[in-house]
């Protein structure tokens, strides 16, 4: 039996399936039990949130938790499938701290909401990008420029003429 | 005495505009000073303010100490022992861009960067030259196509050399700065002239 079988013998209403992604048993969680099911997870000795994984499949978009036990060795990787228009899930910023950054990461490429995250806002881009750029229908054809404002402070707009060279 | 009529349609200009280099050197009455000087059993340099300026500017340039990726690690080959750019003259990176006069664009030049890259430049004092190393700072690169990096860091500061490769291998980085001392050697009025040979 492995990580993903055992939880889903310990908590069959919650897990959807279980399955093998490569070589790490990985178990799809309802989205409503997802906090209940990562606070079980983390009973269970899974104490290292190695990285969380957005995923856009057009008509849903994927959230990939990669998880790692230093007691047992092992890894586990919960997923929960979202709605695409409205990828909404709960944040588990309370139990694994890395999580802040990792979840405003998939914030800012995929636009998945955390609910009860603490400072949800954009980490690589600058505030004011125009779209989730690993979505599948984001806008490639409008082009973002950034400038530096009298603060230091960036500002976006598509309008690059104070960067780019005259010609 | 008859008095004299002088006819001053007769008369033309006959100082005409000089042609050759040697003319134009006449007109400058350089030959002149020359030749006072060999009067008085001087030593003369002879050269022109351009070829000196130019020997002086490609003899010392000082790069700014700036890399943007993966192509810094091969400008940091470059600076070292091995390739050695100190015989060129260039083994001092400033840390400031006021005391520098050569930019190395080494790397990616993403959309949130080409501001300070701007401004980096605008910060160097005159004259000064940028070489482009590397595809992503060429044309873009592998990320043409991306949504956050610039397509080519000519779009936002002239440049001078570009130097391809991903990263270039300090070879190619070498020909470059020869490249680029042709081209200095080559800048202002004299080599016009025909002047600097």
């Amino acid at each position: 039996m492995n990580s993903a079988e055992e939880l889903k013998y310990l908590l069959p209403n919650s897990v959807v399936s279980v399955g093998v992604q490569t070589n790490k048993p990985q178990a799809v969680i309802r989205k409503e039990d997802f906090l209940k099911v990562a606070e079980k997870v983390k009973e269970l000795g899974y104490d290292n949130l190695s990285v969380i994984t957005g995923v856009d499949r057009v008509d849903r978009i994927e959230v990939i938790y990669n998880l790692f036990s230093y007691k047992k060795k092992q890894n586990l990787a919960l997923k929960v499938v979202l709605d695409h228009r409205s990828p909404e899930v709960d944040s588990v910023t309370s139990i694994w701290k890395v999580a802040d950054w990792l979840e405003r990461e998939t914030y800012d490429l995929v636009g998945v909401k955390f609910n009860g995250h603490p400072d949800l806002k954009r980490i690589l881009l600058p505030e004011g990008w125009i779209g989730h750029p690993l979505r599948k229908d984001y806008d490639m054809n409008t082009e973002q420029f950034v400038t530096i404002g009298e603060d230091g402070e960036d500002i976006v707009s598509p309008d690059g003429s104070n960067l780019l060279r005259r010609k | 005495m008859d008095p004299v009529t002088i006819d001053t349609t007769k008369i033309r200009m006959t100082k005409r505009k000089p042609e050759t280099a040697l003319e134009k050197l006449e007109d400058t009455n350089l030959i002149n000073t020359l030749l006072a000087a060999k009067d008085r059993e001087g030593f003369i340099l002879l050269t022109t303010i351009d070829q000196a300026m130019n020997w002086g500017r490609l003899s010392s340039l000082w790069p700014v100490t700036s890399g943007l990726a993966c192509c810094a690690i091969e400008m940091m080959a470059v600076s070292m022992a091995h390739h050695d750019i100190a015989r060129f003259g260039m083994e001092v990176f400033r840390a400031s861009p006021r005391q520098a006069d050569l930019m190395f664009v080494a790397g990616t030049v993403t959309k949130r960067m080409a501001p300070r890259v701007k401004q980096l430049y605008e910060m160097m004092s005159e004259p000064k030259w940028v070489i482009s190393v590397g595809s992503c700072a060429n044309t873009g690169g592998p990320y043409h196509e991306s949504y956050c990096v610039l397509k080519g860091v000519d779009n936002i500061i002239p440049v001078d050399v570009y130097i391809p490769g991903c990263p270039p291998r300090p070879e190619a980085w070498l020909y470059g700065i020869i490249q680029l001392r042709e081209k200095i050697k080559n800048e202002g009025y004299g080599a016009k002239w025909g002047l600097n040979k």
